[in-house]
């Protein structure tokens, strides 16, 4: 039954558009002051006005700041890794977070805890124990060394349970009596239910994984597989180098989540488009 | 539910294992977990349980360790630093938990609702996830400075300087404010994505009976959208206890240790003053804080998961 | 010759390669060392070496040149180089001792060197492979300074590298601009040095325009060199013979006043106002932001690519720091030393000594490629034109020679932390100096009773 709103009400939504657009806009702020800094010259950031489009571009600051160290190199290295532990984060997550949401076991709630329980210890104090993992594995300076302790998160974990439960279990019953094996409900059930769940877990593992700092900087001591936001934060401290530079390579670090998101943010809808009013 | 797939007949299906169809299906569960509790158990449990034992002794990380007991926990106890770090790391955690969950909660309210341009909105707001957790730190370290962008912003309305990293009443409030713009628009796509699931029936029923805006949020939406809830919330504190790089490269744990978290704390104690012992008995302290609220928040949420 | 030599460390070869350096070198003076041309291999073994250093713009590249350089010229020793930050240097190190995976060799600030020496992670020099025929030579080829944290029972454990002190800089031609004459009107004590600041002040209002004077407000490292000459000319120390910290008693409450003096007293500085995003936070200097400020030597190199003005016109002068009275004026002095690992294998540790000499075997070649970064090494250097012709090198070399060290101590990273926290609270809290000193005191000797423990 679809009503016909009245044409006051029809024009109410976009009322909402200021408002809504302002705030957009005022929460990338942020990022639109990164990316305009990142043309300026280096001393513009020193006078501390702002100054959203530069009167003088410098596009020189990214050949420059990409020449300043092995930064293709690190991009390629962090590329591999994120990758690596999100298809990792994809594949385990939803085995056990389909697992624990649908399958009632003895001590499914303490799994669930000690699952959530990999989450509470901060990364510093398991550094040097998982360091020796995999030191005896022969994998420092490698790139299975780097991804290896992220490839499943706790975080995904969760993530994906709590999406699942929602499916209704009439679904995955009545498939159980026409003979579709628990492997079949998992991959034509429930998978194509969960994909905005999956885009969500997969965005979030890139992107975890693409900020490490304290892991790979333990485990790699060699240019050859260091990770670029080793790299960026050495470029820092090295005072010779402006900061506007380092604001270029910010920028282009950017750059691999923002497609990342762009890829999959169509698996994530939202309520324009749907019949009715939310909430 | 229960009750229905227990009437089902036994299938004969498969001879062997000799097992009834309950506990194969129960076997499913259990292999579909395992290889998650394989990884762990080699590359989170075995440090953990490594971490926790290495609380109780001594160790600068070139010797060996050497046990001295409850030592570590009853020095930290009386320690000044300790205590402070603790109360930093609660606040922390209940205002970024409590910030991250309403404005998400908000956001996603505003977003899924049937507005022009919406997705442009959530897509343009997730956008603050983007920006590498480095970048993140420096550029708001330049917009909160006594004469950066913030106050730029502000002074039209009358406000004079806010020296929001350097006044320590205002550090932790400023760091909480950096959060909830990092991950607010995170939870708010989980949010959504779980609020455009209604079906808009339910809402329109409701409205038929007479239910005002906000009693469809509150018993409809919000029901509904519980585990998703669960998740957020308990996922924040999660992250708030653990948050280590936001504050280290933002504030330095400054000013004079007003914006130092337990996590900073760990970090120092055990890289800069070598003492790994005395760092693994706080992180203990901490494993204990996140332990006692996720436990406190499953018997809230989990209630209402009985099928 | 040879009794003096190290025997857990000289094998035949070194004696060897001893004795023919002691007959070349008979015909210099004893205290200059040989210039390590280094014609000789000192293996003929193929050998691997893990060398880590960190990020210095100047100072990096130069020791990496000599690296290659010296595999250049020795074929089979090949160095694995590679640098860090300087903070995650200490952690990297950390970790690698915790692991078995540290370097052969690594470089490390000199005020590190009692935690390292703790510990025994580093392996003690054998100064004749290094050059010198005696401890005795090789102590007085060095500064002070540097000696005094370096040689320990008997043994030296760092070559140094770099090795300087902090002088006021200033910026001559705003002192012009406010009738100030940058010859007459040097500020000598701290007072002096607060009224000038005052007078180069300009404010806006509550905003400052231009602070007179500023110090680092950053790192817990820049705390200490700041404040430690400072302690030490109010009459104050560290510790007592006891090893309790003193930092609270009324010396170091006057030092702390002192240091708060610029900003609280004369008003010439806003400590929450800097430009603090760079490591060293000297940009609001070169960009004219603030008159004067503490530092260590800048040269024309540094200065150049952000204020091409001030160095082509040569307005900027270093200026000794200034003491609480006139005539005992001097900063910090540190540096950087080579070093090491005591786990390294002897042939490993043998070759590490030759490639360290070699490395700073030519000081002019490093004065050309890091100016004006001064040396601990007292011979060799100094009378040579280019050193003599770098600007403001009077004021530089003073403040090298004249300069006192940082506390020795093995709880050097928690004193810098306690003390940075305090003056934090002093300058950004308005917190009271005695009590911020006394958390300070309280935190330091908790620290140093654990160490006592463990």
């Amino acid at each position: 039954m679809v009503r016909r709103l009245p044409s006051v009400r029809r024009m109410l939504p976009w009322l909402a558009v200021p408002p809504l657009a302002a705030l957009t806009l005022l929460l990338i702020l942020p990022i639109i002051w990164m990316l305009s800094t990142s043309f300026q010259s280096g001393d513009k950031m020193y006078q501390l006005t702002t100054e959203w489009i530069p009167k003088v571009w410098h596009p020189e600051n990214y050949p420059n700041a990409l020449s300043r160290a092995a930064f293709p190199l690190f991009f390629l290295n962090s590329a591999v890794v994120s990758i690596a532990v999100m298809v990792g984060n994809i594949i385990f997550c939803t085995l056990a977070g389909y697992g624990l949401a649908k399958y009632r076991f003895p001590g499914d709630r303490f799994v669930l805890l000690a699952i959530l329980s990999t989450l509470m210890l901060p990364l510093e104090v398991t550094l040097v124990p998982t360091f020796l993992i995999i030191h005896k594995l022969g994998w420092l300076n490698t790139y299975q060394g780097i991804f290896a302790p992220l490839l499943v998160d706790a975080f995904g974990i969760f993530l994906m349970r709590q999406f699942i439960l929602k499916i209704p279990t009439d679904y995955l019953e009545a498939a159980r009596i026409d003979g579709v094996g628990e492997f079949g409900i998992l991959w034509r059930i429930i998978v194509p239910q969960c994909k905005s769940a999956i885009a969500v877990l997969a965005i979030f593992a890139f992107r975890d994984s693409w900020d490490q700092f304290l892991w790979p900087l333990v485990v790699v001591s060699r240019d050859d597989f260091r990770t670029y936001p080793l790299g960026l934060v050495r470029f820092g401290e090295d005072y010779g180098n402006p900061p506007t530079e380092q604001m270029a390579i910010a920028v282009l670090a950017t750059i691999p989540v923002f497609v990342l998101f762009i890829l999959l943010q169509r698996f994530v809808k939202t309520g324009f488009g749907l019949s009715g009013l939310k909430g | 539910m229960q009750a229905q797939t227990d009437a089902l007949p036994r299938r004969a299906a498969l001879p062997w294992p000799p097992v009834s169809y309950r506990t194969r299906i129960r076997a499913w569960g259990v292999g579909f977990v395992l290889p998650t509790i394989a990884f762990f158990a080699f590359f989170k449990y075995g440090p953990m349980l490594w971490a926790f034992w290495l609380s109780f002794t001594s160790y600068d990380m070139m010797g060996t360790p050497r046990l001295v007991g409850f030592d570590n926990f009853t020095s930290i106890a009386h320690d000044p630093m300790f205590i402070q770090a603790l109360g930093n790391t609660l606040v922390y955690i209940a205002g970024a938990t409590i910030f991250i969950t309403l404005v998400a909660l908000g956001l996603a309210l505003a977003v899924s609702q049937r507005v022009p341009g919406s997705r442009a909105y959530m897509s343009g707001m997730f956008l603050t996830n983007v920006m590498p957790i480095v970048a993140v730190c420096l550029v708001w370290r330049f917009l909160l400075h006594p004469h950066g962008l913030v106050n730029q912003m502000l002074s039209p309305f009358g406000f004079r300087r806010i020296d929001w990293l350097t006044d320590p009443s205002l550090a932790m409030g400023a760091i909480v404010g950096v959060t909830v713009w990092r991950f607010a628009p995170y939870f708010m796509v989980v949010f959504v994505a779980a609020i455009v699931a209604i079906p808009a029936d339910f809402y329109e029923a409701a409205e038929i009976d007479g239910a005002a805006r906000w009693g469809r949020f509150r018993h409809i939406t919000i029901p509904l959208i519980m585990p998703q809830l669960f998740f957020v919330i308990v996922v924040s504190a999660l992250l708030s206890a653990r948050i280590f790089l936001m504050p280290f490269l933002i504030t330095g744990g400054g000013p004079g240790g007003a914006t130092r978290v337990l996590s900073m704390l760990v970090y120092e104690t055990g890289f800069s003053y070598m003492k790994m012992g005395r760092a693994a008995s706080i992180s203990v302290a901490l494993f204990a804080i996140a332990m006692v609220f996720t436990v406190l928040q499953m018997r809230l949420f989990m209630r209402g998961e009985e099928d | 010759m040879d009794s003096r030599t190290s025997p857990s460390l000289v094998g035949r070869r070194g004696f060897l390669m001893t004795a023919a350096a002691a007959g070349v070198g008979a015909a210099l003076p004893p205290s200059v060392p040989r210039v390590a041309s280094a014609q000789q291999a000192p293996t003929r073994a193929p050998v691997k070496l893990t060398f880590w250093t960190w990020e210095n713009p100047q100072q990096r590249p130069y020791q990496h040149r000599r690296i290659q350089q010296y595999t250049q010229q020795f074929p089979n020793i090949s160095v694995e180089f590679q640098y860090f930050t300087f903070t995650d240097l200490g952690k990297k190190v950390s970790v690698g001792y915790a692991t078995g995976t540290a370097p052969d060799g690594f470089a490390t600030g000199d005020w590190l060197m009692p935690t390292w020496l703790s510990r025994k992670l580093i392996a003690p020099l054998d100064v004749s492979l290094l050059g010198y025929p005696s401890l005795d030579a090789f102590r007085n080829d060095h500064a002070e300074a540097f000696v005094a944290g370096s040689i320990q029972d008997g043994k030296a454990y760092g070559y140094p590298m770099w090795f300087y002190g902090l002088e006021n800089w200033a910026n001559t031609k705003q002192f012009k601009e406010v009738g100030l004459d940058p010859v007459r009107d040097e500020p000598k004590t701290w007072d002096e040095l607060g009224e000038v600041a005052k007078r180069l002040t300009i404010k806006k209002g509550d905003r400052f325009e231009r602070q007179g004077f500023k110090f680092a407000m950053h790192a817990a490292q820049w705390t200490m060199v700041q404040f430690n000459p400072i302690l030490l000319q109010a009459g104050g120390q560290w510790f007592d013979r006891t090893g309790k910290c003193t930092v609270n008693n009324a010396a170091g409450v006057k030092a702390m006043q002192i240091r708060s003096s610029i900003a609280k007293k004369y008003g010439a500085e806003d400590p929450a106002d800097s430009l603090a995003t760079a490591p060293i936070p000297w940009m609001d200097w070169l960009k004219e932001r603030c008159s004067m400020f503490s530092a260590v030597p800048m040269g024309p190199g540094a200065i150049k690519p952000i204020n091409p003005a001030m160095e082509s016109e040569g307005y900027y002068k270093a200026y000794l720091m200034p003491g609480v009275t006139a005539d005992r004026r001097y900063s910090t002095c540190y540096g950087f030393n080579l070093v090491v690992n005591s786990q390294a294998p002897r042939e490993k540790q043998e070759v590490l000594h030759h490639l360290y000499r070699y490395m700073m075997g030519d000081l002019i070649d490093c004065w050309r490629a890091t100016t004006p970064f001064t040396f601990a090494r007292k011979s060799g250097w100094t009378d040579h034109p280019d050193v003599r012709n770098a600007a403001n090198i009077d004021a530089i070399i003073r403040a090298k020679d004249t300069g006192v060290f940082l506390p020795r101590t093995p709880v050097w990273n928690e004193l810098a932390d306690a003390m940075h926290r305090a003056v934090q609270k002093v300058m950004l809290a308005n917190g009271d100096p005695r009590q911020a000193l006394d958390e300070a005191a309280a935190e330091v000797d908790r620290a140093t009773d654990e160490f006592k423990k463990s």
